[in-house]
């Protein structure tokens, strides 16, 4: 298969998973908009939540639950599905992925991002961008910066290890990968969600942060080192941390 | 073990191989062989078409439900 083949796959399956995925998250946000806040005012309610608290997150979590699932079981043959540039590096660092192939899947994944948030805004409208913010994500009220790279480091690490445990090791039994994996994100944007987001990647990110950039003149770029060094780091360390207790 | 298609056409003719799906016993007149792909890998990594086939031997029956479309 073609390294242009495998990266326009790349391209479709991230584009999948930030149009559901973080579409969810701005149709969340739309849903909850006039939702009085509650009394004293809670710093965390910023419209997620305000409807059906945690069970919101959940509904966010399985609508990118079900589209890294479909992705996974649609292309995973053609290109790996890797959908995240921190599983992608996370890969080559423990020599499974070839380095030539590094960047262009990358390119691939933070192109497909950002389609899918300009045709999410084209889909629904400039709501989307001015309520929903495109899904994008941010650290919550009183949620440091050192605090929100730590929970996407927390939240990838477990991204990662499930990856090594149920695809990489070829020990794993096949045909679970994609359910397993999908719902592992489901539950770690549900349990993390309200901390920074629950990203786990950097392209995931990017997307949504272009699209309000462009088409909302709003900047969350000051966040986005969170979105980069948290995944990356905690891919890394669990894919090495797994070599280490799966090894002789 | 003896042809069983041939069996069946009262022929007495020796089996060179088993159907790979029922089993039967068949002779050179009366196999399929075919060449299947083979693939090696899958998520996270690209699934890779590798160079040797499997030989793959039906008898005519199972050859023709297979291909019955």
């Amino acid at each position: 298969m073609s390294l242009m083949k495998r990266s326009l796959a790349e391209l479709v399956g991230t584009f999948v998973l930030v149009y559901f995925g973080a579409g969810a998250a701005a149709i969340t946000l739309m849903i909850a908009r006039g939702a009085s806040p509650p009394s004293p005012p809670n710093p965390f309610n910023i419209g997620i939540g305000a409807l059906g608290g945690l069970g919101d997150w959940f509904a966010i979590g399985m609508a990118f639950a079900i589209a890294i699932a479909a992705s996974i079981y649609a292309l995973g043959r053609i290109s790996g599905a890797h959908l995240n540039p921190a599983v992608t590096i996370a890969l080559w660092a423990t020599k499974r992925f070839p380095v030539k192939d590094v960047g262009p899947y990358i390119v691939a994944q933070i192109t497909g991002a950002s389609l899918a948030s300009f045709l999410f805004a084209a889909t629904v409208g400039i709501d989307a961008v001015s309520i929903g913010g495109l899904g994008a994500t941010a650290p919550f009220p009183g949620i440091t910066y050192a605090q929100a790279i730590l929970a996407e480091a927390i939240g990838t690490f477990l991204l990662m290890l499930t990856i090594m445990g149920v695809a990489v090791d070829e020990r794993a039994p096949p045909g679970w990968a994609g359910l397993i994996i999908g719902l592992t994100v489901g539950g770690i944007i549900t349990t993390t969600g309200n901390i920074a987001g629950a990203s786990l990647n950097p392209a995931r990110t990017f997307g949504p942060y272009l699209g309000d950039y462009i088409l909302g003149q709003s900047s969350l770029w000051h966040f986005f080192p969170i979105y980069i060094v948290g995944p990356i780091a905690g891919a890394l360390v669990a894919a090495f941390l797994y070599d280490y207790l799966s090894g002789d | 073990m003896k042809c069983y298609m041939c069996s069946l056409e009262k022929k007495d003719t020796d089996a060179v191989a088993i159907c790979i799906v029922c089993g039967m016993g068949v002779c050179m007149d009366h196999l399929v062989r075919e060449e299947v792909e083979v693939w090696e890998g899958g998520y996270p990594f690209p699934a890779k078409k590798l160079k040797r086939k499997l030989p793959r031997i039906l008898c005519k029956p199972c050859y023709s439900v297979y291909h019955e479309v």
